[in-house]
């Protein structure tokens, strides 16, 4: 699924091309282009509130549920207990996208490690770890993370953790699949005969080259760990000494009768990243993968 | 509201006629029929309130069972299971008279005996150990008479026999020795109230049909109670202003209140709820520095603004607390002191302590729990407090419990500086206000006891002597003076009563406004005909 | 392999897979902190310290882990999940009045999902650079980056308060009387809402699938060849492309049936339709370990049997794979 086939001589292809072909093609795709374009909006926004900017999203300023625009110094209104709307979107962005990148890496660790060892040996172990990952499979993800978080009380880190640990399985198999493509390439054929280790050859032969179809799977994975975030905050397992898009949700959700300001732009707030970091996505695996674009 | 010594002591003959009830006058042409659907947020584990206390099984539960005696908005006892009852005259023995021709849902004639042993059940398995203690035995003294000797006088022994605090079970049921507390019965009940259980869907739905052979003829006057549970509010109260639901209990979240005001299908009452007491505080752990020390009690007190609480977080629903005992009850205080806001004393009371502010002007830091679901009335305040209490140099971290046997947990074993809690009067002081304030009960990993760790001697010694004391008027004497005592001292900052509200399609006529309000049979609700 | 040695196989594997499960989860859940005697003496509303040594005997929560391991799984050999330490009702009762409407939910929306699905798709292969391809493509992002739980608590304030003509929650009406017909209505009356948003999510996916799958098969040699053939257009769509394009579909769809699962717990918790999703997050709650594991394992047990499915109409449906070539 590379961009590039190795070339008729065997030679090992360079690893910028593949780079500067996808950026030529993800260029030209407005919607991943635009999607780009809001995630930075998105990011630059959470760097100045979570490192320059001074307010606490815990303070009560104002009247409980005050509407958006009905007073000037809290423009996006007040939630149940008179907080600050606009300060809970500043703080609570850090945290949201914290857990969203903290559950991706982790993801990313384990299901490389898993598929690349799986994918690179083959055999009884290929068996026995693909056994193992399918094993997590078929647990319910949002049902084994809850428990796991329940089991041992909500924070960041544990929210993190859980998703991780549930969404690795399909890295895994990704991984896995394209060692098994790269292992049988003559440069790869040609590094084992001169005695390259095994380590050597997986990290840094094999890895290179199967990154383009990871970083859209890692891309897809902040947006789903993003989600399921949202949801457990919704269904009141977060930390609530942390501000953080999901907990505005969960804590406020019951008032949606009367105030829909509250759910609303958090709600909005962790729809827009999601939805451009699916568009990255998106273009990524456009860029990468000639071949499913449209005719 | 006052009690007489009458009162108390019996109606002897009195009440011999068919027990009458109701507030409205008795018609015998009240129409009959139809069907009452009732929400609820709260989940039952089963439906026997003879072993397990709390609203969710109070509810069905009275309806499935009758007790000996109901009680009615003035804190009046009325002939009930029980057409007479006698109180001796050195109060160590109460006699009560049995209705005659009374019947199980099966069948099976209701005598003493069943009375007997349903008072040992719930003496024996009841969370609440206070209620039947001083019972030294239940004499079945003929078939429809039964006697109760006390070890001493027992004021609070005839609000003990009603409502849900004394389900009349039926021995050839439940006496087959098995473990009572699981008992399989427990979730299909052969009662012996005006309603049957029809179906039972756990954590969902209960359904409870008319007993065509209740004692009181011609009741109960409704068909079929359905009682749905739905654990999320905001679809409770779309269900009820939609016209899905027909009766809503013990709400009390201030904004669902506010709007179902609005409806004119809707009528809201807050009667219903004088036994329940209801407070909301804040609990101290006065074994754990620096809490140990009265004044810094109370000059968190001097520093918390009751005002915004009930006004503008409780937008004006909630009535302000400034007693252990509900304002409602016979027994209320109204001198107790009050702790208005006054940041300038707290913060001058904290310095006097020795607490001085530091560097980052924090004097010490505290952790504040809460219980979970709680809503406004508990991670609300907790969260205004860590707002409010940092005016007065008190760095607050609100803790969370992902559910509520780990929060109970945490505040049983004592782990823990400050706690927002809910705890109940349930009518008579020494069945649900003793339980937090005597030194005897400081027991570990038991919620909802001395969970404070308080002592004082005094209080101890005021609180037994009211708990035997048959006079009402030397009883009020000791409270008055344990809620002066227990005010200064402040183990416990008293925020507001939770203020329970009834919501009810205004067709339907009889609502229950006892003191025990919905946690009492319901067999004279009935449907006005439009 | 022949068809019932294949079948053999894969549901001995599931039962490995099972067994698996149940160990992993036994062990988390004792692993965790938590007394789970104290949760039930709590539950009863109250403890000393000899009601739990009485409920340790009677849970046998006094017997070493492993010891406790062995009766569990024993157990459940024989069908018996346990008691549920809040209702003190058997697990699999409570659990069998669940199962149904949670595979009511999950199979009604993946139906709504696969059909509007693929119809976007195929009208969006048409003209894979028209507007119409575009919006659909925007909408099905939209679907998919909106919190479903989000989306449902619009839904329900849209159609069943504003403009009521759904009900708010539930699976039933609770006035509701009637034969079966009345009663069949009367579930799929309250199913309407809380499917459509679990369907979405997935609707998004399977939607940008087919559009691409499509795009894929209608320009392959024997599509192109039946237009040289005369075939009329429709006939092409929908005799040859469609059925092969359908495949890559099922496969996903199957895939999906985890995360349907896991989007029926939020969509049943918003609704309360009275589904194993809602059961499980109400038991983490309660710490109602016995009836958590049972749940989990036969989340587990659904997602096999769906995969087992999936992998035999794809058998079915692929005729390569049936005719046994590789």
């Amino acid at each position: 699924m590379s961009a590039v086939e190795p070339a008729a001589t065997g030679h090992a292809p360079k690893a910028v091309s593949p780079l500067k072909e996808a950026w030529t093609v993800y260029r030209r795709n407005t919607p991943a282009i635009f999607g780009a374009l809001l995630l930075l909006a998105i990011v630059v926004f959470v760097i100045y509130g979570t490192f320059f900017y001074q307010g606490d999203p815990y303070e009560i300023v104002w009247a409980p549920l005050t509407p958006p625009g009905a007073e000037a110094t809290v423009p996006f209104g007040t939630d149940n207990l008179g907080r600050d709307l606009l300060r809970g979107l500043l703080k609570g962005g850090g945290p949201t996208l914290a857990v969203g990148a903290a559950a991706a890496v982790i993801t990313l660790v384990i299901g490389i490690s898993f598929g690349g060892i799986a994918g690179y040996f083959g055999g009884w172990i290929d068996d026995l770890l693909m056994r193992i990952t399918e094993f997590f499979q078929v647990l319910p993800a949002l049902l084994f993370a809850m428990v796991v978080i329940t089991l041992f009380s909500p924070s960041t880190i544990t929210m993190a953790i859980a998703i991780g640990v549930v969404l690795w399985p399909q890295t895994a198999r990704l991984t896995r699949a394209e060692f098994l493509r790269i292992r049988e390439l003559e440069y790869v054929m040609a590094a084992r005969s001169i005695g390259a280790r095994n380590g050597r050859i997986m990290w840094k032969v094999i890895l290179p080259n199967a990154l383009p179809p990871l970083i859209v799977s890692a891309t897809l994975t902040v947006g789903v760990a993003i989600l399921f975030q949202a949801g457990l905050s919704f269904l009141g397992l977060d930390d609530p000494n942390t501000m953080s898009w999901g907990l505005m949700i969960g804590a406020n959700r019951q008032y949606i009768l009367d105030a829909w300001w509250p759910v609303t732009f958090p709600g909005i707030a962790i729809f827009l990243t999601v939805f451009a970091v699916s568009l990255v996505g998106d273009g990524l695996n456009d860029a990468f993968n000639p071949k499913l674009r449209e005719r | 509201m006052k009690l007489t010594r009458r009162d108390i002591l019996g109606s002897a003959g009195a009440a011999l006629l068919a027990p009458t009830f109701a507030f409205e006058a008795q018609a015998t042409d009240v129409p009959k029929g139809g069907t009452m659907v009732m929400m609820s947020t709260q989940v039952p584990r089963h439906l026997n309130p003879a072993v397990q206390s709390g609203i969710a099984t109070a509810v069905p539960g009275t309806q499935i069972f009758a007790s000996p005696l109901r009680y009615d908005a003035d804190w009046k006892p009325h002939p009930y299971l029980a057409e007479s009852w006698k109180v001796a005259d050195d109060g160590l023995s109460v006699t009560l008279g049995l209705v005659k021709g009374a019947k199980f849902h099966d069948g099976k004639p209701i005598t003493s005996e069943d009375v007997k042993f349903s008072i040992e059940t719930i003496k024996a398995h009841h969370p609440f150990k206070t209620m039947f203690e001083p019972v030294s035995s239940v004499e079945a003294r003929d078939e429809h008479t039964a006697v109760i000797h006390l070890a001493h006088p027992h004021p609070a022994l005839l609000l003990c026999l009603s409502g849900a605090l004394c389900p009349i079970i039926p021995k050839h049921v439940f006496g087959d020795g098995q473990d009572i507390t699981n008992h399989p019965a427990n979730s299909n009940p052969v009662g012996s109230g005006p309603f049957k259980i029809a179906e039972f869907k756990a954590g969902q739905q209960i359904v409870l049909e008319k007993n065509p052979d209740f004692f009181i003829e011609g009741r109960p006057y409704l068909d079929k109670i359905v009682i749905r549970i739905v654990p999320d509010l905001s679809s409770v109260i779309l269900a009820i202003e939609g016209g899905q639901a027909d009766f809503l209990p013990f709400l009390a979240e201030s904004q669902s209140i506010i709007r179902l005001r609005k409806s004119d299908r809707l009528g809201v009452t807050d009667k219903g709820y004088a036994a329940v007491g209801p407070i909301n505080w804040l609990a101290f752990n006065t074994a754990k520095a620096p809490l140990d020390n009265k004044a810094v009690r109370q000059a968190i007190g001097y520093a918390i603004d009751r005002n915004f609480i009930t006004k503008a977080l409780l937008r004006g629903i909630a009535k302000q607390q400034h007693s252990p005992i509900i304002e409602t009850s016979p027994f209320f205080n109204p001198k107790i002191p009050s702790y208005g806001l006054d940041l300038n004393k707290a913060n001058a009371m904290l310095d006097q302590a020795g607490h001085k502010k530091g560097p980052d002007g924090m004097r010490f830091k505290l952790t504040i729990d809460s219980i979970p679901g709680g809503g406004e009335e508990q991670q609300g305040i907790a969260q205004y407090l860590k707002s409010q209490l940092k005016k007065a140099g008190i760095d607050i971290e609100v803790r969370a419990s992902p559910d509520f046997p780990t929060w109970a947990k945490r505040i049983s074993n004592y782990d823990f500086d400050l706690t927002m809690d809910e705890v109940y009067n349930w009518g008579d002081p020494v069945i649900g206000v003793h339980r937090t304030y005597l030194s005897s009960n400081i027991r570990k990993g038991v919620i909802w006891s001395n969970t404070q760790q308080y002592r004082n001697p005094k209080v101890d010694e005021l609180l037994s002597n009211a708990a035997v004391e048959m006079d009402p008027a030397k009883r009020k004497a000791f409270y008055d003076e344990f809620q002066t005592i227990v005010g200064d001292d402040l183990p416990i900052y008293w925020v507001n009563a939770l203020p329970y509200h009834t919501i009810y399609d205004k067709r339907l006529g009889n609502i229950p406004e006892s003191i025990w309000g919905s946690m009492q049979s319901m067999d004279e609700v009935y449907w006005k005909k439009a | 392999m022949g068809l019932t040695a294949y079948i053999f196989r894969r549901l001995i594997y599931g039962i490995i897979l099972l067994a698996g499960v149940l160990v992993l989860n036994f062990f988390l859940i004792h692993a965790a902190p938590g007394d789970p005697a104290e949760t039930i003496a709590g539950a009863m509303g109250g403890a000393t310290a000899e009601i739990l040594s009485a409920i340790r005997a009677a849970y046998g929560l006094d017997k070493p882990l492993l010891t406790q391991l062995a009766i569990y799984l024993g157990r459940v050999a024989h069908g018996d999940l346990g008691m549920s330490y809040y209702f003190n009702q058997p697990v699999i009762g409570l659990i069998a009045a669940r199962v149904g409407p949670t595979i009511l939910l999950v199979f009604a929306a993946q139906l709504i999902a696969i059909t509007v699905g693929v119809v976007m798709g195929v009208l969006a292969a048409r003209k894979p650079s028209g507007p119409l391809s575009a919006v659909i493509t925007v909408l099905s992002t939209v679907g998919y980056a909106a919190p479903v739980f989000w989306t449902g608590i619009m839904l329900i304030i849209l159609f069943a308060s504003i403009i009521p003509i759904f009900p708010v929650d539930g699976m039933t009406s609770a006035r509701f009387s009637g034969g079966p017909a009345a009663h069949a209505a009367d579930v799929l009356y309250h199913l309407a809402l809380p499917a459509f948003t679990l369907a979405i999510i997935f609707l998004a996916q399977y939607s940008r699938l087919s559009r691409a799958s499509m795009i894929d098969v209608l320009g392959a040699d024997y599509v192109r060849t039946a237009r040289a053939k005369g075939v009329s257009e429709t006939r092409v769509v929908f005799r040859h492309a469609l059925r092969n394009a359908v495949l890559p579909i099922i496969t996903v769809a199957g895939i999906q049936f985890g995360n349907l699962i896991s989007g029926a717990l939020l969509v049943e918790s918003v609704f309360n339709w009275p589904g194993m999703g809602r059961l499980a997050f109400d038991s983490v709650l309660r710490r109602d370990y016995p009836t958590l594991l049972g749940i989990l394992f036969f989340a587990a047990l659904m997602v096999i049997i769906a995969n087992l499915l999936t992998d035999l109409s794809y058998r079915f449906a692929d005729p390569r794979i049936r005719t046994g070539g590789r």
